[in-house]
This record gives structure tokens, C-alpha cells and sequence, in this order.
């Protein structure tokens, strides 16, 4: 299978000014994220707020340069790409925002928004575009008088269907999905992930999803990464995540998660206490002071993101999980 | 007696021959219970507690045979006699704790407010009980939490401090408005369990409003399911999960993942919820349910007391189940 999508060691740091006598502070909002990412395949990027995810989304989709790193969009390298280069990348990477409300352009008609990818990128004449238009239309489940409506004639999840089209006009490589969901309803999430899964299928377009609803990225995903303030806590093949979680972040995740058919036999993992200050982010394991099998180790030592089993885990004490 | 009665509840906005929000609903709380509302946006879960609460305002309209609370007519009282059971008796908790808080003034100020208000405590004593009472929400550090603005608090703390107000009259009943929906999985865990042992402590009920299924499915003793403005099943845990009698029910229990494991597709039920011009004559389910009948269309279903939990279906499912 063809590699679309490969990261290798990206961060993305920020300064931040903290007031006029005291120097900048650094918050590391990505820290060393890699990753490879096959056509038609998903990788779920789950977390809490605050952990990366929409910052590594921003690098992903060229909105944000990384500030060390290397990121492969198709085979081509981004970092020192020339702007020319970069517009070209673009039309390979595209990208899904989570409100559907403010991310469609309140005074241009839907017909406009899907056309207007096409009108930058492409030579082809209005009719052509309108054809293709209407046609992807007709793929989202939008009906063809809807080409002359503005977006606030529009419901939300039929406003993520015209978002996801948008961003589907070009065939994009790889699509960036923020939180695709998590402004809609159950029964109209279910519609929309279903869509999101027939476009895969058409046109084997990879997907990264960021979402931080598990139940959710259980059904859409093919790899998970989880990550925790910036850095990435564990990574591997869905199945191998959701029946053995490795990381202690991860299991505290999968039980804090409500479901409906609860497992009476798995005792409820109870974590304390709130994210750290990333400004001020703990020595050691990030994760360390809300863990409950945390060691001196582990405040002293960073753990490495290493291979145990099938996925990759940054613990210090994986192996006794499995 | 029980603690809250509301028959035949009707809210509307504008012409009282308007479509009403809230469409002849019955539901009742008894004391120390825990009940669920569930419901899609606009069903008008969050209406009704409002209307209960009194925080509707023109041009809304409230009509009901009774609307008892702990023994008074909610609707006959004047606005300050309500004003010494809301806030006392009658609490509520709020969906979003960034904006539930008053930004202008201390955490302490804002809890010693509700004591001063409706307990008559004030100086050191309403100090010494703000404190407690932040003790009981489980705040770290709480003496010095007691001057802090709610921006220098968390998401989680700030619902916290929420909780701390609306538990310091010693309410009968809490109203929590999707208390956690805000919030990142492992705070909802806590804050969830913290809701749960206080009512346990307290043995006030709980009405919880919410969207999520799951939460319901670890929290409520029982659940009252909503749709365009009725109540269209009401039952009790975990029976409404295992066999739900109401398509709606069945519909929207069916489009969350985790009871798709493993399918390529999300069960989905068509179509969207009807607006105030396209309400239907018959079932407002009627133009979505796949067991439609003729009858559906022509009549709407009162909630039938026969059926093994209370739906609103002339057709209920898995009768012979129960």
C-alpha cells in the first residue's frame, strides 16, 4: 500500500509572553509526534483537550509550519518546500472542521463554497465545475436545488455534509477530520460517520480523525494514537488499543467512557486530578502525577516511545500490562 | 406524594396557537430518585426545567394542568416566593461552568451569595460553610480556592464550584443540564460520580439532562426519552436498553457505535426531526419509523399504558419480551 502520510519527530512550540519584566515561556504543544499513513486507511487521534490533537491537525493541513520535524505529504517533503510547491500540496490535504456553523461562509451559496476549490486549483470552464459540483452534491446526500442556498437554510449535519463535499472536490490524498462530529446529534453523527465511510471506500482517501469520543473512533479507525500533552502515550492497531491497552492513560481513558452494556467483571479505573499546566509541564512522565502505578522512575525519567508487542507505548512499565 | 408532578406541561414562543416546544408533557420525580431525560437537540428537554424553574420569560408561554413542586403550584407563585424555593429547594446546574459563573466576582463571594440569600448566614459562618461546602465538591487546595476568579479555574473546577452553589441550600431537587457535555472524558467521569454520591448523601433527587445514552445507562434509575417536544418513552434502567418499546428508542440506541462492532455501517434512522412547519398530523415519528403504519399517519399515540414500559406507540416493540 502506498504511504500518503508520514511524520517523523514533529513539534510545533509555542512562546508565550508572560508579561513585560519576565522572558517568553515555551509551551511544547506538539512534542515529537511520528506516524506513517496508508491510502484508504484512518488513524484516530484521540486525547483530551489540550493534548496536541488540533495542533498536530494544523501542521498536518499546512495551516501551521511544524518547528522541527519532517512531514511527507504524498512522498514530498513540506518543511523548505518553496510556496508554489506548497500550494500544490495542498490539494492533497484538505480538511474537516468541528462546528459546522462557523466553518461554511455565511454569505456565499453552497454551490459557490463547493465550486470555489475547483475555481483556484483547477483550469476547468463554470459548466464543468458546476457538473462536478452537483455531482459530488448528489454523493453527500444534498439535493440539487440546494446548489442556490446559503448555509444558514441548512441543518447541522446536513452544514458537515457541505463541509465534508468541500473538502472532497479536489480528491484529496489525505483528509485532517477535527472533531468531525462532536457538534451533532447521535442519530445524525451515525449519518454523517456513515458518509465519511463511503467516501473513504470511493476514493481511498486516507483520513486522520481526531475525536476524543472513543465509542466513535472505535468504529471509523484502522490505528489509534493516543496522546497526552503533547507527546504521543501509545499507538497501534485499533483491535490490539481497545482489548489491551498498554498505557495507563489509555486504560483510564477506555474506563472512563460510559457505555451502555457495562462490563461488571472490569472495575472503574479512577483517575485524579486535572491535565498539568503545559507551561509547567511534570518532570519525568508527563502522566505520572495522575497515575495510579506511578514509581520514582517515573518522575525522573522520560519514558521512551517504544515498540512493546504489536503498538508503540510510552511507559516505563508497558510489559506488565500484557 | 411525589416530590415533583407535571401533568400535561405546554410550553410555547409567541402565538399561543403556536407549535408548542414542549408538547403535553406528564412526568413525575419522586424523592431521592435519579431520572434521566434524553433527547436530541431541540426536543425540549432543557424547556421543560426551565419552565419549571420559572426562567422562561415573554414571549414564552407556559400552560399545564399542574406543574407541583414539594407540594406548591409551581405556576401560581409570585415571582418571590418562587425566588425562596429556586435556588433552595429547587437547583439546577448548568451545561457550560465557564459562563455559569459571574466572572466579576470570587468563588467564595458567589457561594457565601446562596447562603447569605437563602440561609441567612453570614460573615465567618458563611465562610466556614463555603468552605465545607467546596471540601464536599472535592476541590484541591479549597481554602485558597475560596479567592479565586472563576478564570483561574479549570473547566472541571469551575463545574465543581457549580455543584458547591447549587448543593449549598441543600436542595431536594438538582437539576444538572448535560452537566459534563463540556467536559474531557475523565473529568465527566468525576464529576459524574461526584453528582451520583452526593444525591446518595444528600438523598435529593436528580434530574439529569443529557444526550448521551451511555451516561443514563451508568447513572439514572429511570429514563424519559424525548422527541420533538414529547415525551415518547418513559421506563426505568436497564430495561429501556434492553428492550426498548418506542422505534425512537430502539432508533437512537442503535446509532451509537459501540452497537455497531464491528459493522461497516452506523444503523441511522432517515430524515431529521420536524420543524414547526413541517410537523406532522399523525405520530411525529411517522414520516422517519420504519414500522410505519396507516393509523400512525392519521392519529397521533398517546403514551400507552399497557406497553411494558410507557410509549408513545400504537405499535410498541418486544411486547412479547416482557
Amino acid at each position: 500500500m502506498a504511504v500518503v502520510l508520514t511524520a517523523r519527530d514533529l513539534t510545533r512550540h509555542y512562546e508565550v509572553s508572560r508579561g513585560m519584566f519576565k522572558g517568553h515561556a515555551l509551551v511544547r504543544a506538539l512534542n515529537g509526534v511520528s506516524f506513517e499513513l496508508e491510502a484508504g486507511k484512518t488513524l484516530a487521534v484521540v486525547g483530551e483537550s489540550g493534548c496536541g490533537k488540533s495542533t498536530l491537525a494544523r501542521a498536518l493541513t499546512l495551516i501551521e509550519e511544524p518547528s522541527s520535524g519532517s512531514l511527507k505529504i504524498a512522498g514530498h517533503e513540506v518543511t523548505g518546500a518553496s510556496k508554489s510547491q506548497r500550494k500544490q500540496m495542498r490539494q492533497d490535504v484538505q480538511m474537516v472542521f468541528q462546528s459546522p456553523y462557523a466553518s461554511l461562509n455565511p454569505r456565499q451559496k453552497i454551490g459557490d463554497q463547493l465550486g470555489e476549490p475547483l475555481l483556484i486549483n483547477t483550469n476547468l470552464s463554470r459548466a464543468e465545475r458546476r457538473e462536478k459540483v452537483q455531482a459530488m452534491m448528489q454523493q453527500v446526500g444534498l439535493r440539487p436545488e440546494h446548489y442556490q442556498r446559503y448555509p444558514h437554510m441548512f441543518s447541522g449535519g446536513q452544514r458537515q455534509r457541505i463541509a465534508l463535499a468541500r473538502a472532497m472536490m479536489l480528491q484529496p490524498k489525505v483528509l485532517v477530520a477535527d472533531e468531525p462530529t462532536s457538534a451533532l446529534d447521535v442519530s445524525i453523527q451515525a449519518q454523517v460517520l456513515n458518509l465519511f465511510m463511503d467516501l473513504q471506500q470511493q476514493y481511498h482517501t486516507a483520513y486522520v480523525f481526531i475525536s476524543h469520543n472513543l465509542a466513535v473512533v472505535r468504529h471509523v479507525a484502522d490505528d489509534v494514537l493516543v496522546m497526552y500533552l503533547g507527546r504521543p502515550a501509545e499507538m497501534g492497531p485499533k483491535e490490539d488499543i481497545y482489548t489491551r491497552p498498554l498505557h495507563p492513560y489509555t486504560r483510564a481513558l477506555l474506563s472512563a467512557t460510559p457505555t451502555i452494556h457495562q462490563d461488571p467483571l472490569k472495575p472503574k479505573i479512577k483517575i485524579v486530578g486535572e491535565l498539568p499546566n503545559p507551561l509547567n509541564p511534570p518532570s519525568g512522565c508527563a502522566f505520572h502525577k495522575r497515575c495510579p502505578y506511578a514509581t520514582e522512575r517515573c518522575a525522573a525519567e522520560v519514558p521512551e516511545f517504544r515498540k512493546v508487542d504489536t503498538r508503540l507505548v510510552a511507559c516505563h512499565y508497558a510489559e506488565q500490562f500484557l | 406524594m411525589s416530590l415533583l408532578q407535571i401533568k400535561n406541561l405546554n410550553v410555547r414562543f409567541g402565538d399561543p396557537k403556536a407549535v408548542p416546544v414542549v408538547d403535553g408533557l406528564d412526568l413525575s420525580v419522586e424523592k431521592g430518585e435519579v431520572l434521566a431525560i434524553v433527547g436530541e437537540s431541540g426536543s425540549g428537554k432543557s424547556v421543560t426545567m426551565m419552565a419549571l424553574m420559572g426562567l422562561i420569560d415573554a414571549p414564552g408561554i407556559i400552560t399545564a394542568d399542574s406543574l407541583n413542586f414539594d407540594g406548591k403550584d409551581m405556576l401560581k407563585l409570585s415571582a418571590s416566593q418562587r425566588r425562596k424555593i429556586v435556588g433552595k429547594d429547587l437547583a439546577m446546574v448548568f451545561q457550560d461552568p465557564m459562563t455559569a459563573l459571574n466572572p466579576s466576582y470570587t468563588v467564595g463571594f458567589q457561594i457565601e451569595e446562596v447562603l447569605r440569600q437563602h440561609l441567612g448566614l453570614s460573615g465567618k459562618a458563611a465562610r466556614q460553610r463555603a468552605l465545607e461546602l467546596l471540601k464536599k465538591v472535592e476541590i484541591p487546595a479549597p481554602e485558597s480556592r475560596l479567592n479565586a476568579y472563576p478564570h483561574q479555574l479549570s473547566g472541571g473546577m469551575s463545574q465543581r464550584v457549580a455543584i458547591a452553589m447549587a448543593i449549598a441550600g441543600e436542595p431536594k431537587l438538582l437539576i444538572a443540564d448535560e452537566p459534563t457535555t463540556a467536559l474531557d472524558v475523565t473529568i465527566q467521569a468525576q464529576i459524574m460520580e461526584l453528582l451520583l454520591h452526593l444525591q446518595k448523601e444528600q438523598n435529593m433527587a436528580l434530574i439529569l439532562i443529557t444526550h448521551d445514552l451511555a451516561v443514563v445507562a451508568e447513572t439514572a434509575q429511570r429514563v424519559c426519552v424525548m422527541y420533538a417536544g414529547q415525551a415518547v418513552e418513559v421506563g426505568h434502567v436497564p430495561q429501556l436498553f434492553d428492550i426498548p418499546a418506542h422505534p425512537y428508542t430502539e432508533a437512537l440506541l442503535a446509532a451509537i457505535p459501540e452497537h455497531s462492532e464491528g459493522a461497516e455501517r452506523l444503523a441511522t434512522l432517515p430524515g431529521i426531526v420536524p420543524g414547526r412547519y413541517d410537523r406532522p398530523q399523525g405520530c411525529l415519528l411517522s414520516p422517519r419509523c420504519p414500522y410505519v403504519q396507516e393509523s400512525c399517519r392519521q392519529q397521533r399515540p398517546g403514551l400507552d399504558p399497557k406497553a411494558h414500559s410507557l410509549a408513545r406507540c400504537f405499535y410498541p416493540l418486544n411486547q412479547e419480551v416482557a
